[in-house]
């Protein structure tokens, strides 16, 4: 119940709490079978397609959908399916890549600073007001243009950008979780930090620090495919999502090189977002 | 009250500008990092057609033939007085570059943040005062709006609008038109937080006791939205618009590339393909500024809108 | 309550895109109807250009001017000499000219009454002024030469009378009159020819006598021309006298490729330069005029860095140029406008020869060239000696359409006979600092008038540009460079071009991939009389918007 609470304020919700329950919407079942699909596509892309992602028929450039090629095929006669499913590794391993970043250092920071309060608290509060004080995209961008243009710095920019808001979250949660009358027990109990950190505070602030993780999944989708849509992600062959849209729309006439990536990063976002929403009701 | 309030308020601006030189501190260290010795590579660049004297002078100005903390020093004193150095690229002052480009992002985002709230507005009238099935349908549009990443949003915005229905024509970026439609690609992302936050905040004081006495005084629906729940739940939003700040300026570098608007965002791009740390370090280090002023702003002024809120934040920040 | 949403959204989500998708492809033609009017030029009109970019400078003393550059350049001045599209020599400036003394002297005779935009007259001194400018440029101003100017053998200029120039060189110089053609040698004011290079790259001060003046800009968006009312001196070959017909010619810098390309096809703006190539026949077919002059000049293709890893080894050059389909190339990214090279030189050069066999595609033979050097495929497809991979980086020319695609695809067949090519794509400013990197692999895209020119970029030799890293090192490429330059009857000239282009190749110098368009033009059917000289660079002082 008080999780839910914090939540909702953390979102600035302040509707109704509903006891939790595990029922599934249908729209989050096929939520989690996008999302299902899209991790198959990273991890077993092979088993998607059996065409070629960097080779293609180069008699057959710029068809149009089909039967033989979902998406239609490229400039190089490279179906664009393929192109997708390949392209899928980079394009989500990295926006999870950025969200372990910004969950793993802003969760340690989170914690110190609000275990240890004082002077941890006030110098980490001070790098947190930072990292949020730059706009997070000019961030992204500042840190991978000083990295190289690589999609795997892209990711680290990313993961850097969201440092901060983890860091609030954790600190938070940690704040209030300290408070509660349980954990004074405990401590007069002659709990360790250790203990209370491990007994109390993880199990219970691991829920909302998860909801925020899938939400800023779907946030790293985005900024990876903006970056790499820049150009500053991995060259050509290599087929991230935003950097098909990018190549793609210099072809007038062929509209499905842009319209086929940009559906698939929409509705991998909206999936992951619409799983996040599920999991922040269904406490 | 008030000996507390002047004690907030000294601290918070305190915090204030402390945060700035860190963030200079840190974007300056990030920037220098650059692989190899991008400075000099830029300068070399003979495209950039930069006289051996000129050089010799940028070189001298920024102390590059000196190590990194003296560079940070000499870097980080101008700053204070306000000085932001030399491009690398064209041996433009830094300022009047950004102040070039700044009247023309400042329209963009201004339009962008007036659509944004506009939308939001809408949005959450939308969610509470249409039938159920409707109400449920637009509630789920902010969701929508942050899923579309702001580039497909600009490309299908000029596709339809510019070559199909004529609106506004890409040569003329700058025109009205073309600004709305700039604009609308730029306020979409941010109206959705916004519609959230307002959406949660109209469902809690809508709840709350003087609402019911108002609808029993039989004031219409829309009246009581007006005068009595978009002030109250507009609140927690103020907060937001300093993160909304610093999202219309992240997004303005995609926008303004669609559009082809010459502005911050295009000054950023050309400053990361040209390794022109000093143009990075100054739009950065001023978005900064620019993002802890609102922040600062909306902090000093929530105390005396809404006595609710508690000065505790002094020690939460 | 959230149950029922996702279906919505979902159609929200494929009604967009789909809607957008369906106005997409039933495509911009609607705006395009067919030629109007009956053919006569009308006065009047404005005329919007949209380009890339405009991101090196107005410093017209360059050792070689931008494709970008070179379209403004050629609308608000006049040269010596007009080249037409088949490289053919006739009068502008100088109305007539004689060589003597085995073209080692050359008269040059001006038109009477030019005059610069200022008011100033374009007469023998400052024929002469510009000349030196060409020839020796002045390295204390940082003012560099014309880089194709045929300056190692020139001695002196002078004006005999306000309307008489006479050039001497110290040893025959064949390609001097139809240097005068070449879009690097344009007229400009002496004034502005003294100016300190800072000065010059502002373009108010670039003062020139062609048929349009700058009437405004703004640096790096767009730069309006307007013609110049008492013009009456244009190039006798073009057809037309006295002035420019359009008013204005706005050029209008769109960096995106598909936004230049629908902009035009929406009827937003009249022309747009370098289009997507695959792009071209839909346009055609929709009434569009797409200009694809092939200028004089180099075709596309690599200038080869022999001091580099990899490709210091002959095997390695060797096997690039068999390794590489160039039928595949003209198939896939380009369409029937193109044509294969055959040498380095673009097919309309009088010296080209046929030496397509040195290069032919045969993946075989490139592997075999490759294995017995040493190179040994590795677990990966990969070549590898002495533990290192076969591994080079190539950068598309940003200058010409489509090269992305192309190096993408040779990335692709460069990857079959064991080689690994990887992309950097750049832009236009950051291809200045890939070729001051010296890559292994360089595309060039390099026009000239005349062959006698080449002889200054090939070998270090007299301050030349040393494309191959190779500076005095190959002696038969030195001797042979001199000969080209210094000939003195165009039949042995034209044998020595020869030679040179068979050692070039030989020894993979070079990577010759196909004649090269750089200079695309999408031009709307209400726009008629656009001509293009033997540079590729369309010419709107004839041009005319049809009512």
């Amino acid at each position: 119940m008080t999780t839910a609470f914090t939540l909702e304020r953390l979102r600035g919700v302040g509707g109704a709490t509903r006891r939790g329950t595990l029922r599934l919407p249908p729209t989050v079942v096929l939520s989690f079978l996008v999302v299902l699909t899209v991790v198959l596509w990273s991890l077993l892309p092979g088993l998607f397609t059996s065409h070629s992602p960097v080779t293609g028929e180069t008699a057959t450039k710029l068809a149009a959908p089909s039967p033989g090629h979902w998406f239609g095929t490229d400039y190089l006669g490279r179906d664009l399916y393929a192109r997708v499913v390949f392209g899928t590794a980079s394009s989500v391993t990295s926006a999870l890549v950025a969200v372990l970043i910004g969950l793993v250092a802003g969760s340690a920071i989170g914690l110190a600073s609000g275990f240890r309060g004082g002077w941890v608290d006030a110098t980490l509060g001070r790098l947190v007001d930072v990292l949020l004080a730059v706009p997070g995209f000019l961030l992204a961008v500042v840190i991978v243009s000083s990295l190289g243009f690589q999609t795997i710095n892209a990711a680290i920019a990313t993961g850097v950008s969201a440092v901060a808001v983890f860091a609030r979250l954790m600190r938070a949660e940690v704040l209030r979780i300290r408070g509660a009358v349980y954990v004074e027990a405990s401590y007069l109990e002659g709990g360790s930090r250790l203990h209370v950190l491990l007994r109390h505070i993880l199990p219970n602030a691991y829920r909302s620090v998860l909801v925020l993780a899938v939400l800023q999944f779907g946030t790293s989708i985005l900024v990876i495919a903006s970056l790499a849509f820049l150009g500053y992600g991995d060259p050509p062959p290599a087929s991230d999502w935003g950097l098909l849209v990018a190549s793609g729309k210099t072809y007038v006439t062929a509209p499905w090189l842009v319209y086929a990536p940009a559906l698939v990063i929409v509705i991998t976002v909206l999936s992951v977002n619409r799983i996040s929403r599920w999991l922040r009701k269904a406490k | 009250m008030k000996p507390a309030y002047q004690r907030y308020a000294l601290t918070r601006t305190a915090q204030a500008a402390v945060v700035v030189l860190l963030a200079y501190v840190l974007t300056f260290l990030v920037t220098s990092v650059l692989p190899g010795d991008a400075v000099t590579n830029a300068l070399r660049d003979p495209q950039n057609g930069l006289s051996e004297q000129e050089i010799q002078r940028i070189v001298a100005f920024y102390g590059l033939d000196k190590p990194v903390l003296v560079q940070l020093g000499l870097s980080l004193g101008r700053f204070l007085t306000g000085e932001l150095g030399f491009s690398l690229q064209s041996d433009l002052p830094v300022s009047r570059l950004i102040g070039d480009a700044l009247p023309s992002t400042l329209t963009l985002a201004g339009s962008a943040l007036v659509i944004a709230v506009v939308f939001a507005v809408a949005i959450a009238y939308g969610a509470h005062h249409l039938p159920g099935k409707w109400s449920g349908a637009v509630r789920s549009i902010p969701s929508f709006f942050l899923s579309v990443p702001n580039f497909v949003i600009g490309l299908v915005l000029i596709e339809l609008f510019a070559f199909r229905l004529h609106s506004f024509t890409t040569t003329d970026p700058n025109s009205p038109a073309a600004t709305l439609f700039a604009a609308v690609t730029l306020a979409i992302p941010v109206s959705a937080p916004l519609a959230e936050v307002l959406i949660a905040g109209l469902d809690h004081e809508s709840r709350q006791d003087y609402a019911q006495v108002a609808r029993s005084r039989g004031i219409t629906e829309a009246g009581l939205f007006v005068k009595h729940l978009v002030k109250p739940s507009a609140l927690p939003s103020v907060a937001m618009v300093a993160l909304i700040v610093g999202e219309l300026l992240g997004g303005s570098v995609i926008t303004e590339t669609i559009f082809g608007r010459d502005g911050i965002g295009t000054v950023v791009q050309k400053a990361v393909t040209g390794e022109d740390q000093p143009v990075l370090q100054a739009v950065v280090s001023l978005s900064a500024v620019v993002f802890v002023a609102v922040n600062l702003i909306a902090d000093l002024v929530s105390p005396l809108v809404d006595p609710r809120v508690k000065l505790r934040e002094t020690v939460d920040a | 309550m959230s149950s029922a949403l996702w279906p919505r959204r979902a159609f929200l989500a494929t009604v967009s895109a789909a809607t957008a998708s369906v106005l997409l492809t039933a495509c911009g033609g609607a705006t395009a109807t067919g030629p109007s009017g009956d053919g006569t030029p009308v006065d009047g009109g404005n005329l919007t250009f949209l380009i890339q970019g405009y991101d090196t400078g107005w410093v017209s003393s360059k050792t070689s001017i931008s494709s970008y550059e070179g379209n403004l350049w050629g609308q608000i001045t006049d040269k010596l000499v007009y080249v037409d599209e088949k490289g053919k020599l006739s009068p502008w400036i100088a109305e007539s000219w004689e060589e003597l003394n085995g073209a080692k002297e050359f008269v040059l005779h001006l038109k009477k009454g030019v005059t610069f935009s200022d008011g100033s007259p374009l007469d023998a001194a400052a024929v002469v002024a510009n000349l030196n400018a060409w020839a020796k440029g002045d390295p204390s101003r940082g003012v560099s030469k014309v880089g194709l100017f045929p300056s190692t053998n020139f001695l002196k200029a002078e004006a005999k009378d306000a309307g008489t120039v006479r050039v001497t060189f110290s040893s025959p110089a064949l390609g001097f009159i139809a240097t005068l053609g070449y879009h690097g040698c344009i007229l400009l004011s002496p004034k502005t020819l003294a100016l300190p290079v800072e000065q010059q790259a502002d373009l108010k001060q670039e003062i020139g006598s062609g048929p349009f003046v700058v009437k405004s800009w703004k640096q790096g968006d767009s730069y309006v021309l307007e013609k110049r009312k008492d013009y009456n001196w244009g190039p006798a070959a073009l057809g037309h006298t006295g002035p420019a017909r359009l008013d204005t010619i706005t050029y209008k810098v769109i960096k995106d490729t598909s936004v230049r390309t629908s902009t035009v096809a929406s009827g937003q703006a009249e022309v747009a330069f370098n289009v997507e190539p695959q792009e071209i026949d839909s346009l055609k077919a929709q009434g569009f005029t797409v200009g694809t002059p092939r200028y004089l000049g180099f075709t596309d293709g690599f200038q080869v860095n022999t001091g580099t890893f990899p490709t210091n080894e002959l095997s390695v050059r060797q096997a690039i140029q068999h390794g590489i389909d160039r039928e595949e190339i003209l198939k896939t990214v380009y369409t029937g406008d193109w044509t294969a090279a055959t040498t380095f030189l673009q097919g309309n050069v009088p010296e080209a020869g046929d030496y397509s066999g040195l290069f032919k595609f045969d993946p075989e033979a490139a592997k075999k060239l490759l294995e017995d050097d040493g190179w040994k495929t590795g677990a990966d497809g990969y070549r590898v000696k002495d533990g290192k991979t076969l591994e080079l980086t190539l950068s598309p020319n940003p200058y010409v359409p489509s090269t992305k695609a192309e190096d993408e695809l040779i990335s692709q067949q460069l990857k079959n006979i064991g080689i690994k090519v990887n992309l950097k794509v750049v832009d236009v400013a950051g291809y200045a600092a890939v070729q001051a990197s010296h890559p292994p692999l360089y595309q060039t895209s390099r026009s000239f008038v005349d062959v006698g020119t080449v002889a200054g970029v090939l070998t270090s030799q007299n301050n030349g540009e040393d494309w191959f890293r190779l500076g005095t090192s190959d002696k038969k490429l030195n001797e042979l460079s001199t000969a080209v330059a210094t000939a003195s009857d165009r039949d042995t000239r034209k044998k020595v071009a020869g030679e040179i282009q068979q050692h070039v190749l030989e020894q993979g110098y070079f990577i010759p991939l196909n004649q090269l368009v750089q200079r695309l033009y999408l031009i709307s059917p209400k726009v008629q009389g656009v001509q293009y000289n033997g540079l590729a660079y369309a010419n709107f002082y004839t041009a005319w918007i049809a009512k």
